[in-house]
């Protein structure tokens, strides 16, 4: 997996950053995802459910993500659910999109005489 | 919030197969939880904004399902590049004529003219009438926003500016009223149009050109408006520029290049002498009408049905007619071809008949060979529905191969549709047709091509598609591709498929060579001497410049003189070169005039004006009776005094005197049609041509009006000579001797004037020799695909066969059994479809109805088409069997 790979998906579609950050802590499923970036951005994000799992169905077309063989402990474990983790591509395009969006924001910063060059 | 959790489910299980097999629980589960979260937070809005959210993806998703089964289907066809050539061949070929077809006839008859705006409001009388009654159709506010008069295909004798003593050049245009381009809804590209105001009687002459005009015999030249062009010797100054592609009312009949008002004074055009504005009898103006909106046709015929009651009945001249017939009747104006509607549906139909086989002929073949292609594909299908795929999306998998191949032929057949217009409009360019429209491919042919390529591609792969999927998946996985499949044997849908489009085939070959036929025999024209050795040459002395008494005087003197000269053993005056097709809607009604009778015949008969010894020229001999002679023309060039009639000397054709007078001596019968009282002084043998069929003919003499305004053929001059001599020249010289002004034109041998007459029935040839070749094409490469299925399906048993000692000959008729049992339902299917067809056309439609009225009962066709079509099918099975024969036993065995 080379860098030039991990470049094509960028920019991101700020859905697909916000599934590849929720699932760059732990493995979860898709109302998992949900949650964590409804509570991430404090309500702000929703990932409605077509939207979300249209593009966890793309994600893992192209390999970013992929299905998680580890599940919770029985009692908590809902048979009908997925649970879903980052490929090696992912981890790569998450890191990619990151050093992106940072280099835009020194970029603004800079414009706005925050910081010297 | 139940009825949204109602809509929000069913969205959810309306997303594909795929999506819902992968995600389709969980999207409920965490839909009913999200929603139940939403309802109390957030309340309808945010249920609203849930449900509205699964309803914008659904379209998303198929649409990237059908991407991936897009990608699918050309990596399919990538890796059967044979298959993929053919079917794209196929389907190019027959949409590319179908879209021809549609682009040159249908748009022929149902596309509005160029440069007009509200064509569909456009109407015109079928019947010329007199300028009154123009203006009195006028007055009908109610139902007219505006009607115009015109006369089209008149000709004029043009000199350009600069050309001072150059060359005339004859060009045909039209004489309208001066509103005319205002009913019309026509705006000058360049200067004005007429206008009431601007061109009245006794104003400088003025005229409108066409754009063509304009273009081709002026050079484009930026100051033409203003210029002064020579018409018939008198200078009329151009005013305007006719918009591009604006050819007049009725092009089809003649394609107007140059506009004059009728307010012209006659000297410019003939046809404007004999007060011919205010004569009530003068019949020789067409009404073209611009409809008040909401007013039908058939409401504007009524309306003016009435009020032609009214004038006829104080119009002692008026033509008897039943108080039943309707007196006017409307044509659509706006398109090219003004045509009564019942007709234009006819001819719809039969042009929707052609595409149609053509289209299902070609969608049979292909669907022939994706039912081959699937049935090779089972074990590929078997694994894939035995790992999880559902038949829905397999089927659509192979429809989307289908749909790309179909889609594929469109662009190839808009591409072959191209070429044939091009051909086309080069040809007509070479010939000059008059009438016809350079029809442009536009993007009404390429919708027309992509909606053919739709309906195609769905047609021929929804049941292959359904039937490849349908199998049991054990034998499946096990067999693969040489599993029996059941029923195949006999009435299997491929089998099915394979005789329609025999029969298909068989009829489109059967039906376009009826009316081939029929037109060929129809234009067979039979002379009874060297077509070679007859000169012809027109002349309009008065649209030359001369008055009207020096025209009679020099077509007195110019016979004479021809035969003086010593190079002409015959000579002949005539207004309508013999053999010329003539439209039976030009005929008149005669009737017979005997007091004694008791019952009335009519009969129609189209009138033809020659001149003295026409027949002799012609080498036709008399029934009975005399032609026509020096005296009978000298008498009718003294003008009629006062209201005085005079018998008139009439010289029937067989089949006209058959259908008056029966058997009995027509000789100094008594006729009379509208006007006019004839004395039959002879009949004559029917001339063999024209369309072939039995016309009946009224042939008079040469009046006084035939020479000072001659019809847009001008007067022809018929000169027999002797072999090896130029005719041409020996006319040229005598006229030229006789009067130096005259400019003979269309000037020509009698063969050259059949050769240009035959050129309709060879390009008859071209498009319906076309369309049946290509139906055999076809069929032949789908019997060859079916066969060839054939033999690879039976590989194992023709592999058998032979390990047990059958020879090759007996393995060659197991296998062409099949094909020989197609072609043969197929052959008796196609005979009873074309012949039904046939005589359904022939019903429908008077056009058609001759042409194949004589095809189908032509013996070569009968027996030739069938005949060829099997042996053609014969040949195409045969080749792909040779390779059952070269089976090799031992291999068939060992690759089970």
């Amino acid at each position: 997996m080379t860098k030039k790979q991990a470049e094509r998906f960028l920019p991101l579609k700020p859905q697909w950053f916000h599934i590849l950050l929720a699932l760059a802590g732990e493995e979860q499923h898709g109302y998992g995802i949900m949650q964590e970036v409804l509570e991430r951005t404090m309500g702000k994000v929703r990932l409605w459910p077509a939207t979300l799992y249209g593009s966890l169905k793309r994600m893992i077309d192209a390999d970013l993500i992929e299905d998680s063989p580890t599940r919770p402990r029985p009692e908590m474990d809902d048979a009908r659910r997925r649970y879903y983790r980052l490929t090696g591509l992912g981890r790569q395009v998450l890191d990619a999109e990151c050093e992106r969006l940072q280099g835009l924001v020194h970029a603004i910063r800079t414009r706005r005489g925050m910081v010297t060059e | 919030m139940k009825q949204a959790q109602r809509v929000y489910e069913w969205l959810a299980r309306a997303f594909p197969h795929e999506f819902r097999l992968a995600h389709g629980d969980e999207m409920l589960e965490t839909g009913a939880e999200t929603m139940a979260e939403l309802a109390k937070r957030r309340g309808g809005a945010g249920v609203a904004r849930l449900v509205a959210d699964a309803a914008v993806r659904l379209p998303i998703e198929y649409l990237s399902e059908m991407r991936r089964d897009l990608q699918y289907a050309v990596r399919a066809l990538i890796n059967s590049p044979g298959f993929a050539l053919v079917g794209i061949l196929s389907m190019g070929l027959a949409i590319g004529l179908t879209t021809n077809v549609y682009s040159s006839n249908w748009a022929l008859l149902t596309r509005p003219m160029q440069g007009v705006a509200h064509a569909s409001r456009l109407v015109m009388a079928e019947k010329p009438i007199s300028y009154f009654y123009v203006e009195s159709y006028r007055e009908q506010k109610n139902v007219f926003a505006g009607v115009a008069a015109f006369q089209t295909a008149v000709p004029f004798n043009v000199r350009l500016p600069g050309e001072a003593n150059g060359k005339q050049q004859r060009i045909f245009g039209q004489l309208v009223s001066s509103d005319y381009f205002q009913v019309m809804g026509v705006d000058a590209e360049r200067g004005r149009v007429l206008s009431p105001t601007l061109d009245r009687a006794g104003d400088a002459p003025t005229a409108v050109i066409s754009d063509k005009f304009w273009r081709s015999r002026l050079g484009s030249r930026s100051d033409a408006i203003g210029l002064a062009l020579r018409v018939n010797g008198q200078a009329v100054t151009i005013v305007g520029i006719a918009p591009r592609g604006f050819e007049g009312a009725f092009p089809t009949e003649s394609a107007a290049e140059l506009f004059v008002p009728v307010t012209a004074p006659a000297a410019i055009a003939p046809e404007l002498s004999n007060d011919v504005l205010y004569r009530r009898n003068a019949r020789e103006f067409l009404a073209l009408g611009f409809l008040v909106p909401g007013v039908t046709a058939a409401q504007a015929e009524s309306a003016l049905d009435g009020v032609t009651r009214r004038l006829d009945a104080n119009d002692p001249s008026a033509p008897p007619q039943s108080d039943k017939a309707r007196r006017v009747s409307l044509l659509p104006a706006g398109t090219r071809a003004p045509i009564p509607p019942e007709l234009k549906r006819a001819l719809e139909g039969f042009f929707g008949v052609l595409m149609g086989i053509v289209i299902v002929i070609a969608c049979v073949n292909l669907g022939t060979m994706l039912l081959v292609r699937g049935a090779n594909r089972r074990k590929e299908f078997a694994i894939r529905m035995s790992v999880g795929a559902s038949r829905f999306r397999l089927a659509r998998q192979l429809m989307s191969e289908g749909m790309l191949l179909s889609l594929l032929g469109g662009m190839l057949g808009f591409g072959v549709a191209y070429l044939l217009n091009t051909l086309n409009t080069r040809l007509h360019q070479a010939i000059d047709t008059p009438g016809l429209p350079d029809v442009a491919i536009d993007w009404r042919a390429a919708v027309f091509a992509f909606v053919a390529a739709l309906v195609c591609g769905i047609g021929f792969s929804v049941a292959p598609a359904l039937r490849a999927t349908k199998s049991e998946l054990t034998p499946a996985l096990k067999e693969g591709s040489a599993m029996q499949l059941p029923g195949h044997r006999r009435f299997g849908l491929r089998n099915l498929a394979m005789a329609v489009q025999l029969a298909g085939s068989l009829m489109l070959l059967l039906i376009t060579g009826f009316v081939l036929m029929g037109f060929a025999r129809g234009y067979q024209v039979q002379t009874n001497f060297d077509p070679k050795t007859m000169a012809m040459a027109s002349i309009d002395p008065v649209r030359d410049g001369e008055t009207p008494e020096k025209a009679i005087d020099l077509f007195a003197k110019l016979p004479q003189r021809l035969k003086d000269s010593g190079k002409f053993s015959s000579v002949a005056l005539t207004t309508l070169p013999p053999f010329a097709i003539v439209d039976d809607d030009d005929s008149e009604q005669l009737t017979v005039d005997d007091p004694q009778a008791t019952q009335r015949v009519q009969q129609p008969a189209i009138r033809e004006s020659v001149g003295a010894g026409y027949f002799a020229a012609l080498d036709e001999s008399m029934l009975s009776g005399r032609e026509f002679n020096d005296a009978d023309e000298r008498s009718l060039m003294e003008p009629v005094p006062g209201n005085a009639t005079r018998m008139l000397p009439v010289v029937l054709n067989e089949t006209a005197a058959k259908k008056l007078f029966g058997s009995t001596n027509a000789i100094g019968k008594h006729l009379k049609d509208g006007t006019r009282s004839y004395e039959v002084v002879g009949v004559v043998h029917d001339l063999k041509g024209g369309m072939g069929i039995k016309q009946a003919i009224a042939y008079v003499a040469l009046s006084r009006d035939d020479f000072t305004r001659p019809p847009a053929a001008g007067i022809t001059i018929l000169a027999r000579t002797r072999a090896g001599l130029d005719g041409a020249a020996g006319i040229r010289n005598v006229v030229a001797g006789l009067d130096p002004k005259l400019v003979p034109f269309h000037v020509e041998t009698l063969s050259d004037q059949l050769a240009m007459s035959r050129r309709d029935i060879r390009s008859a040839i071209r498009t319906y020799g076309g369309i049946g070749g290509f139906g055999l094409i076809l069929s032949a490469i789908g019997l060859a695909g079916v066969t060839a299925y054939a033999v690879a399906q039976r590989k194992r048993e023709i592999g058998i066969r032979m390990a047990l000692g059958a020879n090759k000959g007996q393995v060659l008729r197991l296998v062409l059994r099949e094909g020989i049992a197609l072609i043969a339902v197929g052959t008796v299917l196609g005979f009873a479809g074309a012949v039904f067809v046939s005589k359904a056309l022939e019903a429908a439609t008077s056009v058609l109805a001759d042409a194949l009225a004589m095809g189908t009962n032509d013996p070569r066709l009968l027996v030739g088409a069938p005949t060829l079509l099997a042996a053609l099918a014969l040949l195409a099975c045969y080749i792909p069997a040779r390779a059952a024969i070269r089976v090799d036993p031992l291999k068939a065995l060992r690759t089970e």
